[in-house]
């Protein structure tokens, strides 16, 4: 108190400023143990040789010898390859179905309001509970997925869709589509909201036909809503894990490279292999947000 | 999934600066540690003289077996006040349990004593030189008197680390009822009998296929993997522990399971762990099913479509092998290295305890797990709650642990890769051994 009488005036935006960093200093310091201190404990160990089970080693200091052996793991690379290619799967299907069903919802017709909380149900499971269900769905025995086909004729007899690489690509993909698709959805339907009904409206009037209005109006307003959507679901899509982990357990290559680190570091305890892993993965979503932020920015610019 | 990626990142990093952080106190610790003992010793001393003042050991288990395991150490402090037990129940998982135990005997922690470890563990924490040596506090007709399995589990490098505290072990469940259909009086031994006879059992009160197992990528599939070796005349690792996977009895033995696969089980075999082949089993499809002692029950109990018409046997031989090995589960007794000889006293006379014959038989009727003491098996009151035991104990006499590696969980992965591969068709049998051969060779 003695000190502000002092210097009066001057101090007023500094006490302020003080003031803030006052009250920030909570949120920064959970900040800190909860994102920055494990980041930075996960990079150290990653450039550490430490085997739990193998305390007489005393844990030296390897340098990048980690992450070179990434790149000399088969595993690892194929492990990358399936991540890959299941994000970029996943994303495309995701993105075409949820913006055809926010397409469809924008429209006004009965029992809408019924139809956008119906369509949330699946994302609102968890995952492994959905995972879970799903499995049972491709049972080779009773599952409703080979009921179906079964019935229409398209497969002669019950397969086993899980105990092939190409089927179980394909369950975890359609697993992974019906639950996340009402998420894209949702975020795109929130972007065609802001859509004027004028635009339509002088358009319609200028003759301009459906497919028009929609590349012409409704998707150039929508890009940022969209990209959002898509950065969102890129990053859990490269993240995945306890899909691959519930349903196959990483059989027939479907090993992600999420559940290759959790698999370094919790059943062989190699904390220092695993760190690298993991500090690639957070390394590559970083990049991929990036890009996607590099995209929007442009975008925000336009605007 | 964001959430999982960032609990299992605090996770790691929690469990993480723990072990480090024992690791580099390791001195102080141990300084601290000398320090409490002789501490201890003295007032050992003293309360000699003032008569009786109990060491209190703390025994560590999962929650599995918490409710009739507490009841048993209940009933040891009540009998004597020399010794007193205190209960840390872990959760019931045993990847969870298994890296407690590691964090603790890694920094040389003794603030547990007796721990209830799971059997494929004994040779990593033997190799690590973390357990206390019991062969000089049991000596070998006691241990005669254990399911030899059980014993062989236990020991790692010629030394007994461990002892075995109850067991689990696979069976052969067969529908008694088809049998007697087909006119079958003797239970067949081999596999090649029951391969004879899946033909004519289909449609017979409902069979469709002959075999249900475990062929999933999982630690039930090694186990399935392992018996299919032992049968053949096969072993994973030679006496001296190297790896000796891809030799020709493996590659029958192999063989033997790529056919079950392909020919004599559901199609979706290789994505099944223990419940989905139960289902088949249960809804009356299957011939045969290879499981746990435990699913006797299950078999047995209401809503089951097989209900009284099950019945037990040891698993076929096949060509090369002796006789039917069953794959064993359960838990052993070990000893934390670290502690105090006061302790350490402490600590056998509570595993002479509870495997002894009247505790080893409490638990059994309570607990509901098979028992490492033989004579148990022959207990009059045992076979009029679990007749069962009385077909079981010839299919446990055969009980084999998994290969005793010091990297068990590593070698087991491999296998799981590597031989789902085989069972999937993916690769051919020799292949994959092969792979698997290398894998584990450098691992070594």
């Amino acid at each position: 108190m003695a000190m502000n009488k002092k210097k009066g005036k001057v101090s007023l935006e500094k006490a302020e400023s003080r003031a803030a960093w006052i009250m920030m200093a909570p949120a920064i310091v959970v900040l800190c143990v909860i994102a920055v201190y494990p980041i930075l404990r996960t990079f150290w160990l990653s450039i550490h040789e430490m085997v739990l089970t193998d305390p007489a080693s005393g844990y030296p200091f390897v340098g990048v010898k980690n992450y070179i052996q990434i790149f000399q793991d088969k595993r690892a690379i194929a492990s990358i390859i399936f991540t890959l290619k299941f994000t970029v799967c996943t994303v495309a299907f995701e993105l075409f179905i949820g913006f055809g069903a926010a397409l469809i919802m924008n429209n006004a017709f009965k029992g809408r309001g019924l139809v956008r909380a119906a369509i949330l149900v699946p994302w609102a499971i968890p995952t492994s509970v959905s995972a879970l269900m799903w499995k049972f769905i491709y049972n080779d025995q009773y599952g409703m997925f080979n009921d179906i086909l079964y019935r229409l004729h398209i497969i002669d007899s019950y397969k086993a869709w899980l105990s092939t690489s190409g089927g179980s690509f394909m369950a975890l993909v359609v697993t992974d589509v019906w639950k996340t698709a009402p998420f894209m959805a949702l975020l795109i339907l929130a972007g065609l909201q802001m859509v004027p009904d004028e635009l339509y409206e002088s358009a319609k009037i200028d003759g301009a036909n459906v497919f028009q209005r929609f590349f012409s109006i409704t998707l150039p307003i929508v890009k940022g809503t969209v990209l959002v959507a898509l950065l969102f679901r890129t990053l859990d899509a490269f993240r995945v894990f306890d899909l691959v982990s519930v349903m196959t357990g990483g059989a027939n290559g479907t090993e992600s490279i999420s559940l290759y680190a959790y698999n370094n570091l919790m059943k062989f305890l190699d904390f220092g292999y695993g760190s690298a892993l993991a500090v690639m993965i957070f390394v590559v979503v970083f990049i991929i947000s990036m890009i996607y932020m590099h995209f929007m920015g442009d975008k925000l610019d336009e605007m | 999934m964001k959430k999982k990626v960032l609990a299992m990142f605090l996770a790691t990093t929690m469990v993480l600066s723990l072990t480090a952080c024992g690791s580099s106190e390791k001195t102080p610790a141990t300084e601290a540690e000398n320090a409490a003992t002789e501490a201890t010793t003295e007032a050992g001393g003293e309360t000699t003289q003032a008569s009786a003042d109990a060491v209190t050991i703390n025994f560590s288990f999962d929650q599995g077996v918490g409710e009739p395991t507490q009841k048993i150490v209940d009933e040891f402090n009540d009998s004597q006040d020399e010794v007193h037990v205190n209960c840390v129940i872990l959760p019931q998982d045993a990847g969870a349990v298994h890296d407690d135990f590691v964090n603790k005997l890694a920094s040389e922690d003794t603030s547990v004593d007796v721990m209830a470890l799971d059997v494929t563990y004994v040779a990593e924490f033997g190799a690590a030189d973390w357990l206390l040596d019991l062969g000089d506090y049991f000596d070998s007709t006691t241990t005669d008197q254990y399911l030899a399995g059980t014993i062989e589990g236990a020991t790692y490098d010629g030394k007994l680390v461990a002892f075995p505290w109850f067991t689990n072990a696979s069976a052969l469940f067969y529908r008694s009822d088809v049998l007697d259909e087909l006119g079958v009086t003797e239970v067949p031994t081999t596999y090649e009998e029951w391969e004879a006879l899946a033909e004519k059992a289909k449609g017979v009160n409902g069979v469709e296929y002959l075999a249900s197992f475990q062929a999933a990528q999982s630690e039930s599939m090694v186990c399935d993997w392992v018996e299919y070796l032992w049968n053949h005349g096969g072993e994973v690792l030679n006496e001296d522990g190297t790896p000796n996977i891809n030799s020709e009895a493996n590659i029958k033995g192999t063989q033997k399971m790529v056919d079950w696969v392909n020919d004599y089980a559901p199609e979706g075999v290789t994505t099944y762990t223990e419940t989905e082949s139960e289902q088949v089993f249960l809804a009356g499809k299957s011939l045969l099913i290879r499981d746990w002692s435990g699913f006797w029950s299950s078999a047995n109990a209401e809503g089951s479509d097989v209900a009284g018409k099950v019945g037990v046997t040891t698993l076929p031989v096949g060509e090369g092998g002796a006789e039917g090995h069953s794959c064993l589960g359960g838990l052993d007794l070990v000893v934390n290295k670290y502690i105090d000889d006061a302790h350490k006293d402490a600590a056998i006379k509570f595993i002479k305890y509870l495997t002894s014959y009247d505790t080893e038989k409490e638990m059994t009727l309570i607990a509901a797990q098979p028992p490492v003491l033989k004579a148990v098996y022959e207990d009059a009151d045992i076979l009029k709650e679990i007749p069962f035991y009385a077909d079981f104990y010839n299919v446990i006499q055969g009980g084999k642990s998994r290969p005793l590696s010091p990297s068990y969980s590593k070698l087991s992965d491999a296998i799981q890769r590597n031989v789902h591969e085989a069972l999937t068709g993916e690769v051919t049998v020799e292949d994959a051994l092969n792979a698997l051969q290398a894998e584990a060779e450098s691992l070594q």
